[in-house]
């Protein structure tokens, strides 16, 4: 009664964010649940059937090659959003013309603030085959005849990845770019007292102070992977969908395209249960837990 | 310490669980109750003056074209009603929109369907009244002159009940090509494949629009289904056909292979727009504004429309585009695309299903269909003893506010039909048929747009995309040979 008295205030200003977490997060979450062990209609009985919805999904072709498209593009984001931002950021940090580098930052953050419904857009354009920026550009300097990015299965996964890489590289460049700041410069002063190169420099001290931002950075995009959908909704067309659709996307269709929300909640469980495992998995790797 | 708040939490979240269990309650029990209000609801035709109260729509088209002209609409709707109109037009993904809307047990009296698929879903879900004893007791709606008697089996269940009523007439999707090139070429309208590549040819060869570039194409399409007019030289119809009791998908026969050669011909000799996979709808018609194509494949109501665009653009315009049959089969068959039509349907747990009874009379007569197509008066248009002005508000709704054409044979425009419009729903009606689309043709689907669409850009043998469709659909036993 006392720690309750003495910690009263701070309970009351969590309860707001409390409140939210449980009406927008984990009571869909519950409801989800439920309903993937339903029959579920739309009005009317909605009987219990067990696993069948998660069987119905498991036994489905779709579902599957809709998880093997997640784990390649989502591993493909994975390792880009990890690696591409990681290099930019320490590229960032050698420039010392101060409005360049500012300059730079904004620019390759402003993709991050876009929807995909314009990024989608943006790329359709400039990959079209015939007034695309791209197919000129490869045209004029390499004597290339137009290539049907968009169109063609063995670019699409490439232009997915390529391009959800870029349009966060931006977002992940700052943080990579606030874990350098952040190092302490007797480091670096120690390093080139004992005739570090600046390679040296690199290789030495920011990559290992940058441990625990990378991990934070792994940890965020890990969480993500799974659940791609805007993009692929918004670029995706009907000759590369065998390539491109992902779990997200699966159960788009399923729920509200055909209508069977049942399948639809169980295989969006499957998904929360992947992420989970993935979480787990990763936070384990890089462990996590001693940052 | 740390128990109690945990007991807190959980309390909490168990309060609210609880209440939302019992709104789900709630929400599926007026189902049961507007259920039985709605089946024995269709004994007599609706009493126009005896209904009144409140009437609340899902509309995805019918309505106003901003909110403000929604806004005034459902004022005016409501007026002619006597009834208290709430006209919910959502802006964009209205299919999710309904989707929530029903599974939340969100309660509308009316719902705007386009998809008869998703009509079937709905009936097995249990979501749709039968108004079977509503349209055949109703004088407006039973006149044959007002709906043809044989459309309504359009909007029935496997159990041969009517499910929703029309809410306006649904034409068909065409070829449809510049006739004022047509005519600087000395050109045919084609009528077989072969002149019908001669003139995609000259099109884009031969300079139609005269700026001295070649910058133009052949032709462009969206999308599979809008091929159709051209997969008729091969006899073939889109979605599934029942042969001898098995289900078959022409699309995925040997019969189209030709067919998908010829495409990858045009698209190989850049005669065809090489973003014909990504393009949706609204890219393909700006192309055919922008003069950079000959030929596309579309509605029927959008002859008029391309016509009356251009025309409000420059008065002095020599854009003409015309609707075309599509190219016949060997046979003389000619295959064309009716579209899906536009229906309203009432919802199990509907709370004025005797207003939406109302509203459903209303929208077949004179009134209706006035308000449908040109608005609101004093908004979209005015009239001056007896002569009809449309508004600049009312000119750029291009006379549709959900209704641009209509079944009520008895009741006729003020205004002119659009330029070729005309002779292109002539065409439809002629023509045009239903597709069938079974439960499996979305998995179907996938499968033969995918590798259709390979085909057709050349990617792949059209001999090859062909086998491998049907293996693959066999395999997922979406077809019976």
């Amino acid at each position: 009664m006392k720690t309750l008295k003495k910690y009263g205030p701070f309970y009351l200003l969590m309860l707001p964010v409390a409140i939210y977490f449980i009406l927008f997060s984990y009571y869909p979450l519950v409801k989800g649940l439920q309903t993937s062990f339903q029959d579920y209609k739309l009005m009317g009985a909605r009987p219990y059937v067990g696993f069948a919805n998660y069987e119905t999904v498991g036994h489905d072709p779709t579902f599957w090659n809709a998880f093997w498209n997640t784990l390649i593009i989502g591993g493909g984001i994975w390792i880009g959003g990890f690696f591409a931002p990681l290099i930019v950021a320490l590229s960032l940090n050698e420039v010392l013309h101060r409005p360049f580098k500012k300059a730079a930052q904004l620019i390759l953050y402003v993709p991050h603030l876009l929807s995909w419904v314009v990024i989608g857009g943006v790329c359709i354009f400039l990959l079209s085959p015939d007034t695309g920026f791209v197919n000129l550009l490869l045209g004029k300097l390499l004597g290339l005849k137009p290539i049907n990015f968009l169109a063609e299965d063995s670019w699409a996964r490439g232009i997915m990845i390529g391009s959800a890489v870029w349009k966060d590289m931006g977002y992940n460049c700052i943080l990579f770019l606030a874990g350098i700041v952040a190092i302490n410069p007797s480091l670096y002063e120690a390093a080139r007292m004992d005739g570090a190169t600046r390679w040296q420099q690199l290789l030495y001290v920011t990559l290992p102070q940058l441990a625990n931002t990378m991990k934070v950075i792994l940890l965020l995009n890990t969480l993500g992977i799974l659940r791609i959908f805007d993009q692929i909704f918004v670029m995706r067309n009907p000759a590369i969908a065998g390539k491109v659709d992902v779990l997200m996307m699966y159960t788009f269709q399923k729920g509200i395209m055909e209508i069977r929300i049942g399948p639809a909640a169980a295989a969006s469980f499957y998904v929360v249960l992947l992420t989970l495992l993935l979480t787990v998995a990763v936070r384990k790797m890089t462990r996590f837990d001693e940052v | 310490m740390k128990f109690k708040f945990s007991a807190a939490l959980s309390a909490v979240a168990a309060g609210v669980l609880l209440l939302s269990a019992c709104a789900g309650q709630d929400s599926s029990s007026p189902a049961a109750t507007g259920s039985s209000e709605a089946s024995d609801s269709g004994a007599s035709a609706v009493s126009t003056d005896s209904v009144g109260g409140k009437l609340v729509i899902l509309s995805g088209n019918v309505g106003g074209k901003t909110p403000e002209g929604n806004e005034k609409f459902a004022k005016a709707l409501g007026d002619k009603l006597g009834l208290d109109v709430t006209l919910d037009k959502p802006a964009s993904d209205y299919d999710q929109k309904v989707l929530t809307a029903l599974g939340s047990g969100a309660k509308y009296d009316l719902i705007e369907v386009s998809d008869l698929a998703k009509l079937n879903a709905f009936i097995s879900q249990g979501v749709v009244t039968d108004v079977t004893d509503f349209v055949q007791n109703s004088p407006v709606l039973s006149d044959p002159s007002v709906i043809p008697t044989a459309e309504w089996d359009q909007l029935k269940g496997k159990d041969g009940k009517i499910y929703g009523v029309f809410s306006k007439f649904q034409g068909a999707t065409m070829p449809i090509v510049r006739k004022d090139w047509l005519n600087k070429l000395n050109l045919q309208e084609p009528k077989t494949l072969d002149e019908l590549y001669d003139v995609l040819k000259a099109f884009k060869e031969d300079d139609p629009d005269g700026n001295g570039k070649a910058d133009t194409y052949g032709l462009s399409t969206s999308g599979l289904y809008d091929i159709q007019g051209i997969m008729s030289a091969a006899g073939l119809k889109y979605r599934y056909v029942i042969k001898d009791g098995k289900r078959t998908i022409p699309y995925a026969s040997d019969a189209a292979i030709p067919m998908y050669e010829w495409f990858a011909k045009l698209v190989k000799e850049g005669i065809m727009d090489p973003n014909f996979v990504t393009n949706d709808t609204a890219k393909m018609r700006n192309l055919f504004l922008s003069d950079r194509v000959g030929m596309i494949t579309y509605w029927d109501a959008w002859v008029g429309m391309f016509n009356n665009l251009k025309k409000q653009e420059d008065p002095n315009t020599t854009f003409q585009a015309e609707g075309m049959a599509s190219i016949p089969a060997a046979d003389g068959a000619i295959l064309m695309r009716r579209g899906d039509p536009d229906f309203w349907i009432i919802p199990k747990n509907a709370p004025h299903p005797e207003a939406a009874k109302k509203f459903l009379e209303f929208w077949q007569t004179q009134d209706g269909i006035l308000l449908g197509s040109l608005g609101v008066e004093g908004y979209d248009y005015t009239v001056d003893n007896g002569v009809y002005t449309l508004t600049d508000t009312g000119k750029q709704a291009n006379m549709d506010h959900g209704v641009p054409f209509w079944y009520n044979s008895n009741v006729k425009s003020p205004f002119p039909a659009l330029p070729g419009v005309e002779d292109a729903m002539a065409l439809s009606k002629k023509y045009a048929t239903l597709e069938l689309s079974l439960p499996t043709w979305p998995d179907a689907e996938k499968i033969v747009t995918n590798y259709a669409l390979k085909a057709m850009s050349g990617q792949m043998p059209a001999k090859d995309a062909v086998a491998q469709m049907q293996k693959e659909l066999k395999d997922a036993n979406l077809i019976d040979e």
